[in-house]
């Protein structure tokens, strides 16, 4: 398989041409522009026989690939941050006409203030409109789980449009290595795009998304729950199969040194590195920590969370949105969720990276070091807000005549 | 859950669609929302064709010679612009079933 | 494991030039590395750094490097321009400087502790080769003196990224690491 050198917005554009995409409608926003430019580029040199449909926003790239992929074409788009925000009206069309679209999303906070930088904001406020998230950890991950992403979308028992996120800049903007399946090999893998379920055709006419009474409408969210359901069977398949394609292990959740972890933390996106690498310094000094990874946040792999952290006492989830006026962030609110009742040790929600704040290693020995002091019987709570300024609540002054 | 036939609409056998659609399109039959319907005084029209152009069912038809409208009564759903906008006022709105 | 961060001034490419390091290490040297750009409100002439970290084997941390073993500085000017490249440094860090003058070498000693520095004037290769004042495929010629990629690499690596322009820009990093000495 041949090494490619991508930053995370190039990988997404490869995994997206390999699919054959039959229509592209996206609408360049920073961290994302260099997807919709090089999906441009890539139309007019001929690597994809694509229409390029030049839209004025994201509300309509999400429309047009919406009408598109019903005629029965793969279609592309991609977004980050207001532009996500943007389309959320339409996001929830294509989850409830079913239409599996898989669309990149490179995390950026929402606003305000207004930022540049990544925080999970933007896909976290997706949450529930009936979308599989993915959330990727390194370059390598984007292609492969975006390849995989339209295999799990497009089963006909799922039926769910995929969110693939990654971390702006820190992966979108991050040149890395990446084992690239030849066009034939992931081709082969994708498979042609088939439509399964509601179509536009001028020949046999159909009326799509009309007002639906209140006698069917639970049912039709009855019909997506199920289809969140397979998502997580299906998901499983296909990481399978790819594996035994590519050699390459995807998870839904990643389990690193937990078997006999005392205090572990539990994270998402980019981050995970850094945290696997403060584990590795840990366990060098004889402390028993480890780390969970959510690779899989819709829907949510409970049960895997569960059986993973069973035996860890002392458990910190790191959530990069700040979850406002939540009990939690969202990500500590699904594992604490997962982990009700099940007799496992104590939780605590940690927030930060906000707006592009670095999370380093120093801020996980950090966290570590509050979970140890919990673990040791030193204290019985934590910060939640990490790596916080000592004058956040006097950072900026205007004078002002009364 | 909402039952369709499977492409060509002709071909029996029915297919399983998830999610809100339909292939039935018989509320698209607007004309049988229809409580009032257009009547036209010939001797007033001067085939201007306004009400055609108003007509937010495009179910008018103006014609050069003879009688000078003709109604799609399939679609026709008795809204009553085209009354509203004759300038000559040739059209008025009478009970559908009435004679004219 | 290297943790190098480049330090320059927007339009000397030096983000570019961090890119380019990766591609160099991890495909002519097949070790691996990871950039960590940090990009601010971007325009020409403002500060911009890069945070690379090579190892030969995968690089795990996905953040920026706040100890740096090796410090590159693009211009000599960014000690006037309230920039601290000495954030982080221990006396064992190294410095490569695209810098003309020993003055300006002996003021980066004594302002930030610098052990070893490697000084090169990489603008002026830049010229020399190719035309333009662009030093960033010199500087990576530069940083190859150091040790931690190779100069066969750095050439390789420069000729992909730069198309037309690839085999002077080559020139350039061959110039430029023939011509840094070891101040």
């Amino acid at each position: 398989m041949p090494v490619k050198m991508f930053d995370g917005n190039g990988a997404a554009v490869e995994a997206i041409r390999l699919a054959r995409p039959g229509v592209i409608a996206a609408y360049p926003i920073t961290p994302q522009s260099s997807i919709a430019e090089h999906l441009a580029d890539e139309v007019a040199n001929g690597n994809i026989d694509a229409e390029y449909v030049r839209v004025e926003s994201e509300h309509s790239a999400m429309s047009v690939s919406i009408g598109a992929q019903l005629t029965g074409v793969r279609v592309a788009t991609a977004t980050a941050s207001v532009g996500l925000a943007l389309m959320h009206e339409v996001c929830g069309v294509a989850a409830g006409c079913r239409v599996p679209i898989v669309m990149p999303v490179v995390n950026r906070s929402l606003v305000a203030p207004w930022s540049l930088w990544c925080d999970h904001s933007d896909t976290m406020a997706e949450r529930d409109t009936g979308w599989l998230q993915f959330y990727c950890a390194t370059v390598q991950e984007i292609l492969d789980l975006t390849l995989c992403a339209y295999r799990i979308s497009e089963h006909e028992e799922v039926l769910t449009p995929s969110m693939v996120c990654f971390d702006g800049f820190y992966l979108s903007h991050s040149m890395q290595r990446v084992d690239t399946p030849t066009d034939e090999e992931a081709w082969d893998f994708v498979k042609p795009y088939v439509r399964r379920n509601m179509y536009l055709d001028p020949q046999d006419v159909m009326f799509i998304n009309d007002l639906c009474p209140t006698v069917e409408h639970t049912e039709m969210k009855y019909q997506q729950m199920m289809g969140f359901r397979r998502a997580a069977e299906v998901a499983k398949d296909v990481f399978a199969e790819y594996k035994q394609k590519f050699g390459r292990e995807l998870h839904t959740v990643e389990s690193y040194m937990l078997d006999d972890a005392d205090v572990a933390v539990v994270t998402i996106g980019s981050m995970s590195g850094t945290g696997k690498y403060v584990v590795n310094q840990l366990r060098e000094k004889g402390i028993k920590a480890g780390l969970l990874r959510i690779c899989m946040f819709r829907p949510f792999p409970a049960e895997e969370v569960r059986e993973a952290l069973k035996n860890v006492k002392v458990i910190g989830v790191v959530d990069r949105s700040s979850g406002l006026g939540a009990a939690q962030g969202p990500v500590c609110s699904e594992v604490k969720a997962a982990l009700y009742g099940a007799g496992v040790g104590k939780v605590f929600g940690f927030v930060g990276g906000i707006a592009g704040r670095d999370i380093s290693d120093g801020s996980f020995r950090k966290i570590f070091g509050e979970l140890l002091d919990v673990y040791e019987g030193k204290a019985d709570d934590c910060n939640t807000w990490f790596d916080v300024r000592d004058d956040a609540m006097n950072i900026r002054e205007v004078e002002m005549p009364c | 859950m909402q039952m369709q036939q499977n492409m060509p609409t002709s071909t029996p056998s029915k297919r399983r669609v998830l999610g809100p659609c339909s292939h039935i399109l018989a509320a698209a039959h607007t004309g049988s929302w229809r409580l009032e319907r257009p009547s036209v005084d010939e001797s007033l029209c001067i085939r201007c064709g306004t009400c055609a152009r108003y007509c937010p069912t495009a179910c008018i038809t103006v014609s050069r010679e003879g009688s000078p409208l003709s109604f799609d009564w399939t679609y026709c759903k008795g809204c009553g612009i085209c009354a509203n906008e004759c300038p000559k006022k040739a059209l008025k709105m009478i009970p559908e079933g009435s004679d004219d | 494991m290297q943790k190098i961060k480049f330090y320059g001034i927007g339009g000397q490419g030096a983000v570019t030039a961090a890119k380019i390091l990766s591609i160099a290490v991890s495909v002519h040297q097949d070790e691996y590395a990871i950039t960590v750009p940090a990009y601010g409100h971007e325009r020409r002439g403002a500060p911009v750094f890069a945070h690379i970290i090579v190892d030969d084997k995968p690089v795990l941390l996905n953040c920026y490097v706040y100890e740096p073993d090796i410090v590159v500085v693009f211009d000599d000017k960014l000690i006037d321009m309230g920039v601290d490249v000495g954030e982080g440094c221990t006396p064992d860090t190294i410095l490569v400087i695209n810098t003309q003058s020993d003055e300006m070498i002996e003021r980066y000693r004594s302002e930030y502790g610098f052990g070893t520095i490697y000084a090169c004037d990489a603008t002026g290769a830049a010229i020399a080769n190719i035309g333009l004042s662009i030093p960033n495929s010199a500087m990576l010629g530069a940083l190859a003196k150091t040790g931690v990629v190779s100069i066969e690499a750095v050439t390789a690596a420069v000729k992909e990224s730069f198309g037309k322009v690839g085999e002077k820009n080559a020139n350039a990093a061959e110039y430029a690491y023939e011509h840094t000495v070891k101040a």
